[in-house]
């Protein structure tokens, strides 16, 4: 091609392209102008799409999985959950009930009344090595074990992840039933 | 052009040169996770360039064999953390084939829709980081913005962003609700006229096309020796995609394009035509969950497969992921544990092509080759 067509060419297609994409940017800043409204479900493409974080928080479904949370009244140390952890990070003791401690006990109606046979020593789950899998909420028989909505839980030491669920108190109290 | 492939001697130029050994990575913004490239180079010019991988080995072979079938799940999605679906139904499907089970209609509906969303978010950061290489910012605000809804779908539909644990053997964890089906419609209406931005804005920049095209070219038979597969194979102009050739979970029942490089700017097989393949494989995805979502039947989600299945066999099953064709072998000895289960990954053997593919580019040129094959370092190293 010819040298000073070539550069010619070129200044236009820089100034083409690098004016198509001013547009597009010049677009999504005057349609983010118009309203500002804080975004709580799907507004695909109309307005603001970031948050400020820390002041106004994302709505997260439901179903959406977090922090683990245990109800106490309705384990019945079924060992299931802590079974099919793939990574192990539920421990569970328990023991025999004797004749003075209630072995006819059920658990509430809304964990499914089930016959409570033996009594609960421990249960602990390291939320450190909790893999969010959701795999233990599934096999639990009573529902008891459930991850609630709550995902701001971060520690300064990693030991404070080894939720103990037979003496919680919750530090932002919010459990999900 | 000056021919600066050619080693200079130190006659003709009376200086003395030598080679200089720098590190690319781990922590190198366009290595795309924990990969390190050693490049022995000769000014700006790569003589040789050994990627040093394992940063990011988590035993995931070894430990499948102390979990049981259903517990793999959730190591299986750590491998490739972007597309985390995909490596599930491949993984899930290998198991069903052992168990001689099929998935119900509804479920292999619903896999096809969430695997496709996945494919086109996968893509999304694929081509938002490309562009972020090669210097654009604003399409990578653009993909992620879009990458986004896709995500939140996801966690609406399975409860997680990233990591699903969704697809099970038997079908899927949760039926899909009507809710999520329509917004999964709008999603399609919203994303096409982006996906259009997207390509005014970076496909077809001329800075862009300039720094991409005529680089790193792999020929359609190069590709196929080295063992390419997915977008890579197809921008080197060799149409094969196991979703039309092999069709699994009823892929075989919805129409859509197989793309492959085409050379509207460059040749066949260089970085801008790899590029170009995986936005064009977007508009099919989209068309193919608009399909799906039509003509999801009713029923059930999950079918009649034991909590703890205990299969017999060896089994070899491949699927079209979005970096290519992720394959698992499966040997099963009828215990409740896999015996031995293997990841054949399509981002190691794409990893294994770089020695040779940079030798004689420039440095600037390395950072838009390994964009351009897109690779996971999750899944490399496993």
């Amino acid at each position: 091609m010819n040298p000073i067509r070539e550069y010619f060419q070129n200044i236009y297609d820089a100034v083409t392209s690098t004016y198509k994409g001013m547009r597009v940017t010049g677009r999504s800043f005057l349609k983010t102008q118009g309203f500002r409204k804080v975004r709580g479900g799907y507004d695909y493409g109309a307005g603001p799409v970031t948050i400020s974080y820390p002041e106004i928080k994302d709505d997260i479904p439901s179903i959406s999985r977090n922090r683990l949370f245990m109800h106490q009244d309705g384990c019945i140390a079924c060992n299931q959950c802590a079974v099919i952890c793939p990574v192990e990070c539920i421990t569970i003791e328990s023991r025999k009930k004797s004749e003075d401690e209630n072995p006819e006990a059920r658990t509430p109606a809304e964990f499914g009344s089930k016959p409570v046979k033996l009594k609960l020593l421990r249960f602990d789950i390291d939320e450190a090595l909790c893999c969010f899998c959701g795999l233990c909420t599934e096999v639990c028989p009573t529902e008891c074990i459930v991850h609630t909505t709550e995902y701001e839980y971060s520690k300064f030491d990693r030991d404070n992840l080894i939720y103990d669920y037979l003496n919680f108190k919750d530090e932002n109290p919010l459990p999900k039933g | 052009m000056q021919d600066f492939t050619s080693p200079q001697n130190e006659e003709t130029v009376g200086l003395k040169t030598e080679e200089l050994t720098i590190n690319m990575g781990p922590q190198h913004p366009s290595t795309h996770g924990v990969l390190r490239l050693q490049i022995h180079s000769d000014g700006e010019v790569i003589r040789a360039a050994y990627p040093d991988i394992g940063y990011l080995h988590r035993c995931f072979e070894k430990h499948s064999e102390s979990r049981e079938y259903v517990q793999v799940i959730p190591f299986t999605d750590r491998m490739d953390y972007i597309a985390a679906m995909s490596q599930e139904l491949g993984y899930v499907l290998a198991v069903e084939k052992l168990l001689g089970f099929e998935a119900p209609e509804r479920a292999q509906g619903i896999r096809v829709i969430v695997c496709e969303l996945q494919r086109i978010a996968s893509h999304l950061l694929a081509v938002a980081t490309y562009g972020l290489d090669m210097g654009g910012f604003a399409p990578f605000i653009n993909a992620f913005r879009d990458r986004e809804h896709v995500l939140r779908l996801f966690e609406e539909i399975c409860g997680a962003r990233l990591l699903y644990n969704y697809i099970r053997p038997g079908g899927v964890s949760r039926d899909l609700s009507p809710g999520v089906l329509d917004k999964i419609k709008d999603f399609v209406k919203y994303l096409k006229p982006c996906l259009d931005e997207f390509n005014e804005l970076l496909t077809y920049n001329s800075i862009f096309v300039s720094r991409t095209t005529n680089v790193g070219i792999v020929t359609g038979e190069a590709a196929i020796s080295y063992g390419f597969s997915g977008p890579n194979l197809r921008g080197s102009g060799i149409d094969v995609d196991i979703r039309r050739d092999a069709p699994y979970s009823g892929y075989d029942k919805y129409e859509f394009d197989v793309c492959v490089g085409l050379a509207e700017r460059g040749t066949v097989g260089d970085c801008w035509n790899r590029y170009f393949v995986r936005v064009k494989e977007m508009y099919q995805s989209l068309r193919i969950i608009s399909q799906a979502v039509e003509a999801l039947p009713a029923g059930d989600a999950m079918g009649k497969v034991a909590k703890s299945p205990k299969p017999v066999g060896e089994i070899y099953m491949e699927t079209e992921c979005p970096r290519g064709n992720l394959g698992y072998h499966i040997v099963a000895d009828g215990s409740k544990k896999p015996w031995r289960v293997k990841a054949k990954s399509p981002c190691f053997i794409a990893t294994s092509s770089l020695d040779e593919m940079c030798r004689g580019m420039m440095i600037a040129d390395v950072v838009s080759y390994l964009g351009s094959i897109d690779i996971v370092l999750g899944e490399v190293d496993r």
